[in-house]
């Protein structure tokens, strides 16, 4: 998947309206067959979250992260598979480097670095997507709205 | 122009030395612009000597300096649109979080040989002669 589309479908997510916005990025393996057992299961998922489909966890760049935050999210999370369990071998293991980078980052220039998280779970593991999805919403609905030059 | 550590340690070794003419030039004082550094490392892989090094750490503020069309520059835009203050400090870079890291010079260890401004793609690293006439002269002597 191309740089460009990544970031395009991030910003089309985020063109929708609602309070707070939450950009997921779940990798198609694991946390994307999660999520359709979530939708064939009929549970819903908090209004804020957006997802984007990624190949995998190990595909998205502090860029990413930090663009989405730029342009109007005010929190970004990836979900992917268990450590050890990447389909890509070590994709979720990049991911889970560059999401710590990422917080680093927002924590020296005084943003909060909760807005940034990783999760993984298993592709079988519909209630930890879900549980995941809602840990987000809630950590962003208690902080304020990020503000933006 | 100054000679290098290395080169002037040389020197004091040697009475009344003065480098030859036919050298040309005599090591490379070398200049690094971070601001262009894309933290690819290839000038910490191939200095002979660890003057150059890769470090476990990144400045924030290098992200603000590098072009705008750069990948670095693309964080730094998105960094400046979100951030409350300054960067306070070089923060801690994670095992598998390559690029972003800063690079380390240390003029002491170098003997001005110039292999990395030689590799290095961004044109970072200048590699400046320094000719034997200078070094003469600056040790007060002329080149023989
Ligand atoms: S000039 Fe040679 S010794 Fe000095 S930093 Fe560059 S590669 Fe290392
Ligand atoms: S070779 Fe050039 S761009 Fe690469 S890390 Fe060294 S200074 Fe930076």
């Amino acid at each position: 998947m191309s740089e460009a589309l990544v970031e395009e479908q991030a910003q089309a997510a985020e063109t929708e309206d609602a309070e707070r916005k939450i950009i997921g990025f779940f990798c198609r393996e694991c946390a994307y067959a999660a999520a359709d057992a979530t939708g064939n299961a009929r549970i819903s998922l908090p209004p804020t979250i957006r997802s984007v489909l990624v190949p995998c966890t190990g595909r998205v760049s502090p860029l990413h992260l930090l663009k989405a935050l730029a342009d109007g999210a005010d929190g970004v999370y990836l979900a992917g598979c268990l450590v050890g369990q990447c389909h890509y071998r070590e994709g979720n293991l990049h991911a889970i480097d560059r999401v710590e980078f990422a917080r680093a980052l927002l924590q020296s220039v005084g943003v909060e670095p909760e807005r940034v998280q990783m999760f993984t779970m298993s592709a079988a593991d519909s209630p930890k997507f879900v549980a995941a999805a809602r840990k987000m919403h809630e950590t962003i609905s208690n902080l304020p709205p990020l503000k933006r030059k | 122009m100054p000679l290098t550590a290395r080169g002037e340690a040389i020197f004091e070794r040697i009475p009344n030395s003065a480098p030859r003419e036919s050298t040309g030039s005599i090591g490379c004082e070398i200049v690094r612009h971070e601001e262009l550094c894309i933290g690819c490392a290839r000038c910490a892989s191939v200095c002979p000597t660890g003057a150059t090094e890769t470090s476990g750490t990144f400045d924030p503020m290098q992200l603000f300096a590098a072009p705008p069309d750069s990948r670095r520059g693309a964080l730094g835009e998105a960094l400046r649109k979100i951030a409350r203050h300054q960067p306070s400090g070089p923060i801690e870079v994670p095992g598998r979080v390559s690029s972003f890291r800063s690079i380390v010079y240390e003029a002491e260890k170098c003997i001005g040989c110039g292999a990395c401004a030689r590799i290095c793609p961004t044109g970072a690293v200048e590699a400046i002669p320094v000719s034997a006439a200078e070094i003469a002269s600056s040790r007060g002597g002329e080149a023989a």
